[in-house]
């Protein structure tokens, strides 16, 4: 369904029928058994509740009388020829999920309604193809050459069109404002009620939904529900209904058709170098800038495939966006050929230029640094480029945090927080490695200590420095004073300094363990 | 007359030094306010706009940890001029041991790579980023090719680079170092420490330090001392003109023309 930025939305839903494939969007399977110019009818069977019922019957099946919680054994009697396969609702979700990726091709907007619907918001996206009709035509065209039968409709809310498209005519394109009258020859099912409700509805008369416009407000909440009054009220307009969208709607949007496939690396990159000059022209004529860019490319056979880029600045360089997009192509497959391209920004801030002052030489560090921290996070991964901060922990492991270099940081003053005084070693080990160390008891240091073979006898030491464990973060019945360390510093005679602790309190009886942290430079 | 042939004799040598430096302008040097050490170093002190290779023996080979430190007080007054790249292979660097050492870490971006050469390819786009005062990589080796590229790199932006050689745990020893055009070689081990008198336990941190290779330079060993190190006066103002590094110690033999000097330790 699409809908547009003054609230139309179009419904399109797939009719509850096999034909939809449950694996991805091949063409429809022909039945086993090929009548003379009559297709054999063709059923979905699912296991309820030990039972084998129809979860789905196509056009034919339903002429001969089946329907969908028929039992398997009765809709075999009605029809010796039924074609029966496995249900299999997961597949067919995802198959919906991919459908809703590559109709991000005509709108970035795009709702899953299942089990079999999809909601477009295509507000101010009909002048691209000419018309409203006209962007009905092509969906609907790109559909059944995938294969699939639908019906559409176009309609100012979602209610409205969700309506049109499972009760109404196929491809009706509702006028705007006019979502009464459109609705008015509809059965009360159409808009969405409990089927409780909506069994209720039907035995008090109220066959259309012409019936229902003139009841009274506030005794239809009282018979029916304010569920029921609230979907009346969303398929006519008066109260708002939000949409799910598959990603959050950006009017940052920018969308490249070509004429024929293209697939080869030099086009795909020069896309991406084209897709970026048109967003970003946007972006600056409005001033703005973003730090995530989603490039997609949409293939012939229904496939999307995705790469994004993240800035540490907000940024609108076509350039630069072109060229940290460049390694991702590498790895897209464009199958049988891509047919158009979608560049979504996200995270937009302000970006004002600013007036550079005489000796700010930090923020201009800071701006050059922007593009080779953009390079190597996106190439090495975001994990793997970090500024030290401090964090507030006396386990020394837990004291020093990552935070993403240029992200402003909270510190004052020259120090980053850790207390220089507090000797820490320049290499400390992600995993304690355990040492075999002679101390004379009870809280000496040790006097030798044999680590990866080799013997290191002591001359200087300082220590102890207790390190206890974090007795807030257990609860209290398990907090005992033996988790503690005891670090030393150490240093043997050729020089080498070690930071090494004792797990535990000394105790007589079992010998204590020691181990080696990090090493000092 | 005379004057006037010495004046013409300088002139002349001049040239010959900018034509032996390809053209280049006189690079800028760090000096580490000790005679000693700034005698045998071309132009007075550490050359910036250079690479420089450092390397550790036993235990340092592995764990780097000398080396490291070493290079880190070497450059600390660069780091106050622009921000600091560390490209690891192992991300054992622990921030607060820079801290107190007195290498200020909140320019400091520490990237992770995965092997050698990406080691190298992000040594060598940090330093041709205008922003970026030093660089500093841990590798194993590097061969004549990637040198040759690390220098142009340091010379498109004057930035300095320094190479510390390390083997990952366990690895197999990758031969002698080879010659690979840095600007110095130097090889550091830990040495004893003597605490202050009167004062117990480990006295400032200590290296033995040898210089075995400078373009345009002499050779030397000493023995440095990181005297502010763990100590509150740390980042304070005052401090600032005076190197982290002091020469405690002179080991190495110099060249007989040159006078004796002699750091009292």
């Amino acid at each position: 369904m699409l809908v547009r930025l003054d609230r139309r939305s179009v419904g399109g839903s797939e009719p509850t029928g096999p034909t939809r494939q449950p694996s991805g969007l091949t063409p429809t399977q022909p039945s086993p058994i090929e009548g003379e110019g009559l297709r054999a009818p063709f059923a979905l069977v699912e296991t309820v509740r030990g039972v084998r019922r129809l979860a789905a019957v196509d056009a034919a099946g339903a002429n001969l009388g089946l329907f969908p919680g028929q039992k398997a054994a009765d809709a075999a009697a009605l029809a010796p020829d039924l074609a029966v396969a496995e249900a299999e609702p997961e597949q067919d979700a995802r198959a919906l999920d991919a459908l809703a990726e590559w109709c991000v091709r005509f709108s970035p907007a795009v709702a899953v309604d299942p089990p079999d619907g999809l909601f477009l918001d295509v507000t101010g996206l009909a002048h691209l193809w000419g018309g409203e009709a006209a962007l009905m035509a092509d969906f609907r065209g790109r559909m059944e050459k995938a294969g699939l039968d639908l019906r559409l409709a176009l309609a100012d809310t979602p209610g409205a069109a969700w309506a049109l498209a499972h009760f109404g005519a196929d491809g009706t394109v509702a006028s705007p404002g006019d979502q009464a009258g459109w609705l008015a020859p509809l059965p009360p099912a159409a808009l969405r009620l409990d089927p409780a409700v909506a069994a209720q509805v039907e035995r008090l008369g109220l066959r259309v939904l012409a019936q229902l416009f003139p009841l009274p407000r506030a005794p239809f909440a009282r018979r029916f529900g304010a569920a029921a009054l609230a979907r009346l009220d969303q398929a006519l307009g008066r109260a708002p209904e939000a949409l799910c969208f598959r990603r959050p709607p950006t009017p940052w949007f920018a969308r490249l058709a070509f004429a024929e496939p293209i697939s080869q690396p030099e086009d795909l990159a020069r896309v991406a170098a084209d897709i970026s000059a048109v967003l970003c022209a946007r972006l600056q004529a409005a001033g703005r800038g973003a730090r995530r860019f989603e490039l997609a490319f949409h293939r012939l056979d229904g496939w999307a495939q995705a790469r994004e880029v993240g800035l540490s600045r907000a940024a609108c360089e076509p350039s630069r966006l072109a060229r940290l997009f460049l390694p991702k192509l590498e790895t897209v497959d464009p199958g049988f050929g891509i047919e158009a391209a979608t560049l979504a920004a996200r995270e937009v801030e302000p970006l004002a230029p600013r007036q550079g002052l005489l000796g700010a030489e930090a923020e201009a560090a800071a701006e050059d640094l922007a593009p080779l921290v953009d390079r190597l996070a996106n190439r090495l991964g975001e994990d793997r480029v970090w500024t030290a901060a401090a964090f507030e922990s006396h386990v020394p492991e837990l004291s020093c945090a990552r935070r993403p270099p240029l992200a402003p940081s909270t510190a004052l003053g020259p120090g980053p927080g850790w207390d220089p005084e507090a000797p820490r070693p320049l290499r400390l080990f992600r995993r304690p490695h355990p040492i075999e160390a002679m101390a004379p008891v009870p809280d000496d240091p040790p006097v030798q200590f044999r680590w990866r073979g080799q013997l290191h006898r002591i001359r200087r030491a300082e220590g102890p420095e207790r390190v206890a464990e974090e007795w807030w973060k257990r609860p209290i019945e398990a907090v005992g004073p033996a988790r503690v360390r005891d670090y030393y510093r150490l240093e043997d005679q050729e020089g080498r300094r070690f930071w090494v602790f004792r797990a535990g309190l000394y105790e007589p009886g079992p010998p204590a363990k020691w181990w080696l942290h990090g090493v000092f430079g | 007359m005379s004057d006037f042939r010495s004046r013409r004799l300088a002139a002349v040598r001049a040239k010959i030094a900018v034509l032996e430096r390809d053209g280049r302008a006189d690079s800028e040097s760090l000096p580490f306010g000790d005679l000693a050490v700034d005698a045998c170093l071309p132009g007075g002190g550490l050359p910036l706009g250079h690479w420089h290779e450092l390397a550790g023996e036993g235990l340092d080979s592995e764990t780097a940890a000398s080396p490291a430190a070493f290079a880190a007080l070497m450059a600390a007054p660069l780091a106050r001029r622009g921000a600091v790249v560390w490209a690891l292979r192992s991300d054992d660097l622990h921030a607060p041991g820079l801290v107190g050492l007195g290498f200020p870490p909140h320019r400091l971006i520490q990237v992770a790579a995965r092997d050698e050469a990406e080691v190298l390819a992000v040594m060598e786009d940090a330093l041709a980023t205008a922003g970026v005062a030093c660089v500093f990589g841990e590798t194993e080796g590097v061969d004549l090719v990637a040198g040759r590229r690390l220098q142009l790199a340091c010379e498109r932006r004057g930035a300095t680079g320094f190479v510390i050689r390390r083997k990952p745990f366990g690895g197999a020893p990758r031969g002698a170092a080879q010659g690979a055009g840095a600007a110095t070689r130097w090889r550091v081990a830990a040495a004893p420490s003597e605490p202050a008198p009167g004062e117990f336990g480990l006295g400032p941190p200590r290296w033995r330090v040898s210089l075995e290779r400078c373009r345009g330079g002499r050779t030397g060993a000493w023995l440095f001392e990181a005297a502010r190190a763990y100590g509150e006066d740390l980042f304070q103002e005052g401090q600032d003109g005076t190197h982290p590094l002091r020469v405690v110690a002179d080991l190495g033999d110099r060249e007989l023309a040159s006078p004796p000097l002699r750091a009292v330790g």
